[in-house]
């Protein structure tokens, strides 16, 4: 194998071979705890600017682990800062006391991305406030801590609201532009990053910059997707739409790789505002399309609704019991779908969220049934991101890797437009070879009927990322735990030539490190 | 009296979901002061004496429990640590109630008709007390013994004594249905009188034509926060069908919880700014077009006439 030769002191590449490691059950990656040397003389000079470092026990315990509740780490001390001037004295004196610091926002991600091991820990969501609403560009300037359920409080008083954000209410503005963000609008509207129009960051030597498409470019594209390792991001403009009701429609599938047909067509000749899929394993296969007028709704009835190949409930229904009716060995797996079905179904009708059969702040809605449903201590939710071509196989295979481990899980599908060729998608969410929209898959085992242990489930993830390095697919998350993967999935040359732009624009190598390189 | 059973601070799986709603963390966007930074920080090994800032910064409105989606009963919990605080404690704080809840000495009276237990605010405004209980119907009464005093006490841990509770249970256990005004008591009577038929005073009202048709789009009608949130599931309905009949605005959030004042906590009651009661109503009034506000709840009128002139009524006076 190839070791790539790396300066002294900085972080060298992982020296795994791309395939040593293929099906072995093997344990997280963890760093190890930073020593603490400098920690002392860091506090005293922030002390001195102003800054307060708290650093009670029970104050850093809030960050110990993140959504995924598999890595464990407790920073040193913890700044709320209230301003991008406070980011900027906590980067400077870190570069000057070789002090770690992760940047936190709402802790959704689940590889431990934004789990401090030693350090300093900084929580964005200080950072909430709305700073404009510019009704006439259709913008909004925030500050990047807010929760994009905040900023949607706010922007609905205006009958407004964002473009796209993860179905979770707290996530952050500034974690989800960092890494990307999908939503079920994600194949007309883009990653969630993308309806950014200029940034406001905090270099890692604790420049204050403006940044967007036109102005710092460079760094407008790195801080994009780009894992909080080129500036915190204290504020965002972004694009804005009027708030609407949207419309739900559901057909059901038996087979996986007729509903991704279905979805890829959807997405490719644009028949839905909304796409995605859901599943109950890969035994009821639910593709939901949803629509902002009427006028988008009728227009899919007469042009693709008769193309499509899945059915309404009740003919499904029918079929499911015929088909276990047949198969009577699989009684439990039948009484699963059906138990599932009558719990979920009323979440999303909720009369206090429906308006003349539509649903009125639907990603209440969802993200309510996200947590109540899926979430838990423990979230493990690898995925793979795919060109149009490989995405069938990449899911297939995928699902056949949730049967082997868990009796019950949920495959959730959307696909990603991607904008244009822009410098953000490299190293990212976005896969090699995707051209118009690329498509993903979450693969979430239900785990709140057993106790599994660390490496079961690290195993379970392990083959699903194996997937992705066998078939040259991406994720659309690949930091902290996932780090061993990036090297084998992007390749050396791409890796070692954003590791070169790193150590410039952070010569400490003092911000989020460890969580890519 | 034993502190109640509640769901333990285990349960929280850190989402962040509690905070949407809380007027604590609106005021501080501080975590450390929610219920999520008490829960991880007692996860963490602190000592509630550790976290005394945060266990009496609650204000015990109930906003966040709808939204736990793993079912906390985050006041239950709160009242709980105020109480174990409260045996090491150097001092109370200075909003603690004066006095604690005595056993009362005295005849043993038993209601039959729809009773109306006022609080203290309204017991205090004859006039209004009066028209509330000419709404409710000829043989309402008003409880001579509201439990205001329980109340008080046990929203600052403190303990109750058994036999004071049961003096006020007693004459209310044969009652007709309860009609409560302050929202903070439902929670304990939906305990007591598990088989009882409980209404708050803003559901009773609303429930006569006359006030409801009187609502309109222009009106803001105010829930009181921790009733609504002690009897979500019902209420969060009741209330929408009242929104779409009369187009009225509510102070529901986008999660159809109601974004409370804070006017009736007991640390209001010392200081509506310090407690984030005037931060809480600009947050209500915002962006919103509203030519008259409705109140279910006297406490926040007042904290409305701090931040508005917008004419301000109390629900039973739109009859
Ligand atoms: C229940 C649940 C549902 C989810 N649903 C979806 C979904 O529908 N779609 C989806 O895309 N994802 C989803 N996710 C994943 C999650 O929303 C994303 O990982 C999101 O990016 C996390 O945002 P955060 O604010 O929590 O960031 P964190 O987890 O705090 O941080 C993520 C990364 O961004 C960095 N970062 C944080 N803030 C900043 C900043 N201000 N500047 C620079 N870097 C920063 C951190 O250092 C870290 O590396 C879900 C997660 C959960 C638990
Ligand atoms: S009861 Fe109210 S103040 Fe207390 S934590 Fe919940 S929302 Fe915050
Ligand atoms: S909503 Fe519930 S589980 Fe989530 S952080 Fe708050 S208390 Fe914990």
């Amino acid at each position: 194998m190839k070791f790539t030769s790396v300066e002294k002191g900085c972080i060298p590449p992982c020296n795994v071979a791309p395939n040593s490691l293929m099906g072995v059950p093997r344990v997280q990656t963890n760093p190890s705890r930073w020593h603490g040397d400098g920690w002392q003389g860091f506090v005293e000079e922030l002390k001195s600017k102003g800054v307060v470092v708290r650093e009670e026990k029970w104050e850093r315990s809030i960050f110990v682990t993140d959504a995924g509740g598999l890595a464990f780490g407790l920073p040193h001390g913890v700044v709320r800062p209230s301003s991008s001037e406070d980011v900027s004295k906590v980067l400077i004196a870190a570069q000057t006391h070789l002090v770690p610091v992760i940047t936190r926002g709402g802790g959704l991600s689940s590889e431990g991305e934004a789990i401090a091991f030693g350090g300093l820990l900084l929580d964005m969501t200080s950072m909430n406030r709305v700073l404009e609403v510019d009704r006439e560009n259709m913008t909004v300037r925030t500050e990047a801590g807010i929760f994009w359920h905040q900023l949607a409080e706010v922007l609905r008083r205006d009958g407004l609201d964002y473009l796209s954000a993860p179905l979770n209410m707290t996530s952050t503005v500034g974690g989800v532009l960092g890494v990307g963000g999908i939503d079920i609008n994600s194949p007309r509207l883009g990653c969630s990053a993308d309806q950014a129009l200029a940034l406001r960051v905090v270099t890692p030597t604790g420049e204050i910059v403006e940044c967007s498409g036109s102005e710092n470019s460079d760094l407008f594209e790195r801080v994009l997707l780009g894992y909080g390792q080129f500036g915190v991001i204290t504020e965002a403009t972004m694009k804005i739409r009027p708030f609407t009701h949207i419309k739900m429609r559901y057909l059901y599938y038996s087979s996986l790789r007729t509903a991704i047909e279905d979805l890829q067509l959807i997405v490719r000749e644009d028949a839905s505002d909304y796409s995605g899929i859901l599943t109950v394993m890969d035994s009821a296969i639910n593709l939901l399309v949803a629509f902002d007028s009427d006028g988008r709704e009728q227009e899919f009835d007469a042009r693709w609704r008769s193309r499509l190949r899945g059915h309404g409930e009740v003919s499904f229904g029918v079929r499911l019991a015929l088909y276990y009716a047949l198969h009577p060995w699989r009684i439990k797996e039948a009484l699963y779908i059906v138990d599932r079905r009558m719990k979920m179904v009323p979440e999303f009708f909720r009369p206090e969220f429906m308006r003349e059969g539509k649903i009125e702040d639907r990603t209440v809605v969802f993200s309510r049934a996200v947590w109540k449903f899926w979430g838990g201590r423990q979230m493990v939710i690898p995925d793979l991101s795919a060109s149009a071509e490989k995405f069938i196989e990449a899911v297939e295979r995928g699902n056949a890797v949730c049967r082997k481990y868990f009796r019950y899980y949920t495959l959730y599908c959307v696909g990603i437009k991607k904008m244009e060729d822009l410098p953000r998608y490299e190293m990212s969410c976005m896969p090699p070879g995707a051209t118009d929209f690329a498509y993903g898959c979450e693969f979430e085992p239900m785990l709140k009927d057993k106790d599994y242990s660390r490496d079961y489930l690290q195993s379970f993830k392990n083959e699903i990322y194996d997937i992705g390095v066998d078939m040259g697919l991406s994720y659309y998350r690949f930091g902290g735990m996932m780090k061993g993967y990036i090297r084998r999935i992007f390749g050396d040359e791409m890796v070692d030539r954003h590791l070169e732009m790193k150590r410039k624009a952070d010569p400490a190598m003092i911000l989020n490190p460890d969580v890519i390189f | 009296m034993m502190l109640k059973p509640v769901m333990c601070h285990e349960v929280c799986i850190g989402c962040s979901c509690c905070l949407l709603s809380c007027p604590v963390w609106n005021r501080t966007r501080d975590r450390s002061l929610t219920a999520q930074g008490r829960n991880k920080a007692l996860q963490g090994g602190a000592t509630v004496e550790d976290i005394s800032n945060a266990i009496d910064s609650c204000i015990l409105c109930g906003a966040c429990e709808p939204n736990c989606p793993e079912g906390n009963d985050i006041v239950g919990l709160t009242i709980e640590q105020r109480g174990l605080l409260n045996m090491t404690r150097k001092g109370y704080p200075s909003w603690y109630p004066a006095t604690e809840a005595k056993p009362t000495k005295g005849v043993r009276l038993q209601y039959k008709e729809v009773t109306l237990l006022a609080g203290n605010a309204l017991k205090n405004d004859k006039d209004l007390c009066e028209a509330v209980l000419k709404l409710l119907g000829n043989k309402s009464i008003t409880a001579s013994d509201d439990g205001s005093d329980i109340l008080r006490s046990m929203e600052a841990g403190l303990q109750v004594d058994k036999s004071r509770i049961d003096d006020f249970i007693y004459p209310l256990n044969s009652a007709g249905p309860l009609v409560v005004a302050e929202g903070g008591l439902r929670r304990h009577l939906k305990e007591w009188l598990p088989d009882k038929k409980i209404a708050g005073l803003g559901e009773a009202l609303l429930s006569i034509d006359s006030i409801r048709r009187s609502l309109g789009p222009d009106d803001l009608y105010v829930i009181e926060c921790r009733g609504f949130h002690s009897d979500y599931a019902r209420l969060v309905r009741f209330y929408d069908r009242v929104r779409l009949e009369t187009g009225v605005q509510l102070n529901l959030d986008l999660q159809r919880i109601a974004i409370p004042t804070g006017a009736s906590s007991i640390q209001a009651s010392e200081d509506l700014e310090a407690a984030g009661c005037i931060e809480q109503v600009k947050w209500i009034l915002y962006g919103r077009k509203v030519s008259r506000i409705i109140v279910e709840n006297l406490a926040d009128i007042d904290a409305f006439r701090r931040v508005t002139d917008i004419p301000l009524v109390h629900v039973a006076l739109l009859a």
